[in-house]
Protein backbone atom coordinates (compact mmCIF):
# COMPACT_ATOMS: atom_id res chain seq x y z
CA UNK A 1 0.00 0.00 0.00
CA UNK A 2 3.14 2.32 0.27
CA UNK A 3 1.46 3.75 3.59
CA UNK A 4 5.05 3.41 5.40
CA UNK A 5 5.51 6.84 5.04
CA UNK A 6 3.60 9.38 6.90
CA UNK A 7 1.45 12.49 5.61
CA UNK A 8 3.13 15.57 6.63
CA UNK A 9 1.52 18.58 7.03
CA UNK A 10 3.14 22.56 8.18
CA UNK A 11 1.08 25.66 8.43
CA UNK A 12 2.38 28.74 9.34
CA UNK A 13 1.23 32.05 10.09
CA UNK A 14 2.64 35.15 8.60
CA UNK A 15 1.13 38.69 8.87
CA UNK A 16 -2.41 37.94 7.89
CA UNK A 17 -2.12 34.77 6.08
CA UNK A 18 -1.63 31.13 7.29
CA UNK A 19 0.39 28.99 4.60
CA UNK A 20 -0.24 25.22 4.79
CA UNK A 21 1.72 22.80 3.04
CA UNK A 22 0.50 19.08 2.41
CA UNK A 23 2.83 16.34 1.68
CA UNK A 24 1.02 12.94 1.26
CA UNK A 25 2.70 9.60 1.40
CA UNK A 26 0.29 7.82 -1.66
CA UNK A 27 1.48 5.89 -4.90
CA UNK A 28 -1.29 7.42 -7.05
CA UNK A 29 -1.41 4.21 -9.38
CA UNK A 30 -3.17 5.65 -12.45
CA UNK A 31 -4.16 2.18 -13.82
CA UNK A 32 -2.05 2.58 -17.15
CA UNK A 33 1.71 1.41 -15.41
CA UNK A 34 3.16 -1.92 -15.30
CA UNK A 35 5.37 -3.30 -12.54
CA UNK A 36 8.63 -5.00 -13.31
CA UNK A 37 6.80 -8.73 -14.14
CA UNK A 38 5.27 -6.50 -17.03
CA UNK A 39 1.66 -6.69 -15.20
CA UNK A 40 -1.05 -3.39 -14.92
CA UNK A 41 -0.74 -1.83 -11.60
CA UNK A 42 -4.12 -1.47 -10.81
CA UNK A 43 -5.50 1.98 -10.32
CA UNK A 44 -4.89 3.40 -6.70
CA UNK A 45 -5.20 7.14 -6.20
CA UNK A 46 -6.86 9.88 -4.24
CA UNK A 47 -9.74 10.91 -5.64
CA UNK A 48 -11.03 13.52 -2.40
CA UNK A 49 -9.30 15.55 -0.02
CA UNK A 50 -10.73 17.86 2.33
CA UNK A 51 -9.25 20.17 4.47
CA UNK A 52 -10.56 21.92 7.90
CA UNK A 53 -9.44 25.29 9.51
CA UNK A 54 -11.14 24.23 13.25
CA UNK A 55 -14.42 23.48 12.41
CA UNK A 56 -14.55 25.04 8.78
CA UNK A 57 -14.28 23.53 5.57
CA UNK A 58 -12.13 25.76 3.77
CA UNK A 59 -11.01 23.45 0.56
CA UNK A 60 -11.94 20.52 -0.96
CA UNK A 61 -9.43 19.07 -3.90
CA UNK A 62 -10.61 16.19 -6.13
CA UNK A 63 -7.77 14.66 -7.89
CA UNK A 64 -7.90 12.49 -11.05
CA UNK A 65 -4.93 9.95 -11.65
CA UNK A 66 -2.91 13.01 -13.28
CA UNK A 67 -1.95 14.02 -9.72
CA UNK A 68 1.63 13.30 -9.28
CA UNK A 69 3.22 10.41 -6.81
CA UNK A 70 3.38 11.21 -3.37
CA UNK A 71 0.86 14.47 -4.08
CA UNK A 72 2.31 17.94 -2.79
CA UNK A 73 -0.15 21.08 -2.32
CA UNK A 74 0.29 24.02 -0.55
CA UNK A 75 -2.29 27.28 -0.69
CA UNK A 76 -2.81 29.87 1.50
CA UNK A 77 -5.63 30.45 3.94
CA UNK A 78 -6.57 34.08 4.56
CA UNK A 79 -6.88 34.80 8.09
CA UNK A 80 -6.26 32.98 11.10
CA UNK A 81 -4.02 32.98 14.48
CA UNK A 82 -1.92 31.20 16.25
CA UNK A 83 -3.42 27.33 17.48
CA UNK A 84 -5.68 27.09 14.66
CA UNK A 85 -6.04 23.11 13.94
CA UNK A 86 -5.77 22.48 10.43
CA UNK A 87 -7.42 19.19 9.62
CA UNK A 88 -6.75 17.29 6.13
CA UNK A 89 -8.42 14.22 5.07
CA UNK A 90 -7.88 12.20 1.90
CA UNK A 91 -10.20 9.49 0.61
CA UNK A 92 -8.43 6.77 -2.84
CA UNK A 93 -10.77 4.96 -5.00
CA UNK A 94 -10.37 2.13 -2.90
CA UNK A 95 -11.51 3.13 -0.35
CA UNK A 96 -8.34 3.63 1.96
CA UNK A 97 -8.46 7.02 4.17
CA UNK A 98 -6.32 9.05 6.00
CA UNK A 99 -6.04 12.16 8.01
CA UNK A 100 -3.21 14.62 9.07
CA UNK A 101 -3.60 17.69 11.28
CA UNK A 102 -1.48 19.95 12.59
CA UNK A 103 -1.77 23.35 15.14
CA UNK A 104 -0.84 26.63 13.13
CA UNK A 105 2.83 27.94 14.32
CA UNK B 1 -70.58 7.26 -7.92
CA UNK B 2 -69.50 3.92 -7.82
CA UNK B 3 -67.26 4.83 -10.85
CA UNK B 4 -65.90 7.86 -9.08
CA UNK B 5 -64.47 5.38 -5.88
CA UNK B 6 -62.83 3.22 -8.31
CA UNK B 7 -61.20 5.51 -9.58
CA UNK B 8 -59.63 6.74 -6.43
CA UNK B 9 -58.92 3.95 -5.09
CA UNK B 10 -56.72 3.13 -8.27
CA UNK B 11 -54.78 6.14 -8.23
CA UNK B 12 -53.75 5.64 -4.09
CA UNK B 13 -52.69 2.14 -5.46
CA UNK B 14 -51.18 3.79 -8.27
CA UNK B 15 -49.41 5.92 -5.81
CA UNK B 16 -48.39 3.25 -3.19
CA UNK B 17 -47.03 1.35 -6.20
CA UNK B 18 -44.70 4.12 -7.39
CA UNK B 19 -43.77 4.94 -3.97
CA UNK B 20 -42.46 1.62 -3.27
CA UNK B 21 -40.28 0.84 -6.15
CA UNK B 22 -39.03 4.91 -5.66
CA UNK B 23 -38.46 3.25 -2.17
CA UNK B 24 -36.88 0.10 -3.26
CA UNK B 25 -34.54 2.21 -6.07
CA UNK B 26 -33.08 4.19 -3.30
CA UNK B 27 -32.55 1.24 -0.93
CA UNK B 28 -30.33 -0.48 -3.89
CA UNK B 29 -28.43 2.39 -4.72
CA UNK B 30 -27.65 3.49 -1.21
CA UNK B 31 -26.44 0.13 -0.62
CA UNK B 32 -23.64 0.55 -3.46
CA UNK B 33 -20.29 0.79 -2.37
CA UNK B 34 -19.99 3.96 -4.61
CA UNK B 35 -22.00 5.98 -2.64
CA UNK B 36 -18.49 6.89 -0.34
CA UNK B 37 -17.25 8.69 -3.26
CA UNK B 38 -20.60 9.76 -4.34
CA UNK B 39 -19.06 13.60 -4.68
CA UNK B 40 -16.40 12.78 -6.85
CA UNK B 41 -17.30 13.67 -10.41
CA UNK B 42 -16.37 10.29 -12.19
CA UNK B 43 -17.65 11.76 -15.75
CA UNK B 44 -15.92 14.35 -15.22
CA UNK B 45 -12.42 12.38 -14.05
CA UNK B 46 -13.10 9.86 -17.30
CA UNK B 47 -13.19 12.24 -19.74
CA UNK B 48 -11.52 11.53 -22.81
CA UNK B 49 -11.12 14.99 -23.98
CA UNK B 50 -10.62 18.35 -22.47
CA UNK B 51 -14.50 19.73 -23.30
CA UNK B 52 -16.54 16.69 -22.08
CA UNK B 53 -14.46 16.80 -18.90
CA UNK B 54 -15.40 20.71 -18.29
CA UNK B 55 -18.54 20.14 -19.47
CA UNK B 56 -19.42 17.06 -17.05
CA UNK B 57 -17.64 19.02 -14.77
CA UNK B 58 -18.84 23.15 -15.27
CA UNK B 59 -22.01 22.46 -17.05
CA UNK B 60 -20.77 23.94 -19.80
CA UNK B 61 -17.24 24.84 -22.20
CA UNK B 62 -17.45 28.33 -23.11
CA UNK B 63 -14.75 30.57 -21.97
CA UNK B 64 -14.72 34.36 -21.20
CA UNK B 65 -11.68 36.12 -22.25
CA UNK B 66 -11.04 39.16 -20.50
CA UNK B 67 -8.00 40.88 -20.17
CA UNK B 68 -8.93 42.44 -16.91
CA UNK B 69 -8.29 38.68 -15.80
CA UNK B 70 -4.44 37.64 -14.97
CA UNK B 71 -3.55 33.89 -14.01
CA UNK B 72 -1.36 31.83 -14.80
CA UNK B 73 -0.29 28.26 -14.65
CA UNK B 74 2.99 28.78 -13.48
CA UNK B 75 6.35 27.74 -12.61
CA UNK B 76 6.16 25.20 -15.01
CA UNK B 77 9.34 25.53 -16.28
CA UNK B 78 8.38 25.16 -19.93
CA UNK B 79 10.14 22.50 -20.43
CA UNK B 80 10.51 19.46 -17.88
CA UNK B 81 12.74 16.80 -17.79
CA UNK B 82 10.62 14.13 -16.33
CA UNK B 83 6.82 14.09 -16.69
CA UNK B 84 5.60 12.40 -13.66
CA UNK B 85 6.18 15.38 -11.39
CA UNK B 86 5.69 19.03 -12.83
CA UNK B 87 4.99 21.22 -10.57
CA UNK B 88 2.19 23.82 -11.44
CA UNK B 89 1.18 27.37 -9.69
CA UNK B 90 -1.74 29.18 -10.19
CA UNK B 91 -2.01 32.87 -9.08
CA UNK B 92 -5.69 34.83 -10.00
CA UNK B 93 -6.79 38.48 -9.39
CA UNK B 94 -10.02 37.42 -9.72
CA UNK B 95 -12.64 37.19 -6.38
CA UNK B 96 -15.86 34.78 -5.92
CA UNK B 97 -13.97 31.88 -7.34
CA UNK B 98 -16.00 28.34 -6.77
CA UNK B 99 -14.15 26.10 -8.99
CA UNK B 100 -10.93 25.52 -10.36
CA UNK B 101 -9.85 22.85 -12.89
CA UNK B 102 -6.76 21.92 -13.85
CA UNK B 103 -6.42 20.02 -17.36
CA UNK B 104 -3.77 18.42 -19.02
CA UNK B 105 -4.70 18.50 -22.68
CA UNK B 106 -2.76 15.42 -24.08
CA UNK B 107 -3.15 13.23 -20.93
CA UNK B 108 -5.58 10.05 -21.49
CA UNK B 109 -7.67 11.72 -18.83
CA UNK B 110 -7.21 15.25 -18.89
CA UNK B 111 -8.95 16.39 -15.72
CA UNK B 112 -6.06 16.24 -13.33
CA UNK B 113 -7.92 18.29 -10.11
CA UNK B 114 -10.33 20.13 -9.47
CA UNK B 115 -10.64 22.40 -6.59
CA UNK B 116 -13.67 23.72 -4.67
CA UNK B 117 -12.52 26.63 -3.24
CA UNK B 118 -13.83 29.09 -0.55
CA UNK B 119 -13.40 32.77 0.35
CA UNK B 120 -11.22 31.54 3.02
CA UNK B 121 -8.32 30.40 0.55
CA UNK B 122 -6.20 32.87 -1.27
CA UNK B 123 -3.31 32.18 -4.23
CA UNK B 124 -1.12 31.09 -5.03
CA UNK B 125 -1.87 27.31 -5.11
CA UNK B 126 0.76 25.43 -5.84
CA UNK B 127 0.60 21.45 -6.65
CA UNK B 128 2.61 18.73 -8.69
CA UNK B 129 1.00 16.93 -11.69
CA UNK B 130 1.79 13.98 -14.50
CA UNK B 131 2.40 14.96 -17.79
CA UNK B 132 2.46 12.10 -20.05
CA UNK B 133 3.93 13.74 -23.12
CA UNK B 134 4.12 17.71 -24.49
CA UNK B 135 1.11 19.26 -24.11
CA UNK B 136 -1.23 22.11 -23.11
CA UNK B 137 -1.70 22.79 -19.10
CA UNK B 138 -4.66 24.37 -19.14
CA UNK B 139 -6.40 26.06 -16.07
CA UNK B 140 -9.97 26.97 -15.85
CA UNK B 141 -11.52 29.40 -12.93
CA UNK B 142 -14.68 29.45 -12.70
CA UNK B 143 -16.29 32.67 -11.09
CA UNK B 144 -19.39 34.65 -10.96
CA UNK B 145 -21.43 32.08 -13.60
CA UNK B 146 -18.24 32.77 -16.02
CA UNK B 147 -15.60 30.40 -17.02
CA UNK B 148 -12.03 32.15 -17.36
CA UNK B 149 -8.80 29.96 -19.00
CA UNK B 150 -5.76 30.30 -19.27
CA UNK B 151 -3.14 27.58 -20.43
CA UNK B 152 0.64 27.11 -20.66
CA UNK B 153 2.81 24.42 -23.45
CA UNK B 154 4.73 22.26 -21.11
CA UNK B 155 7.59 20.12 -22.93
CA UNK B 156 8.52 16.85 -21.51
CA UNK B 157 11.26 14.56 -21.62
CA UNK B 158 10.10 11.45 -19.85
CA UNK B 159 6.42 10.80 -20.01
CA UNK B 160 5.01 10.71 -16.93
CA UNK B 161 1.54 8.44 -16.58
CA UNK B 162 3.67 5.48 -16.16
Amino acid sequence: MGLAAKDRIRAKLKEDETTVRLLLAHPMHTGRGKNDTGELIPAEYIQDIRCWRNDDEVLTIKCGTATARNPYFSFQLLGGQLGDKITIRWVDNIGAKGTAETIVG
Amino acid sequence: MTDNSFEQRRTILKGVISASTLALVAASGLLLPQRVLAHWPMDAFNAKTVEDALMALLGHAEFVDDSVVEFKVGSPPSYAVNGASVPIEIQSTLNDIERIAILVEKNPNPLAMSLDFTPAVKFPFKSMIKIAEDSLVIAVISAGGKLYRTSRMVEVDIGGCA
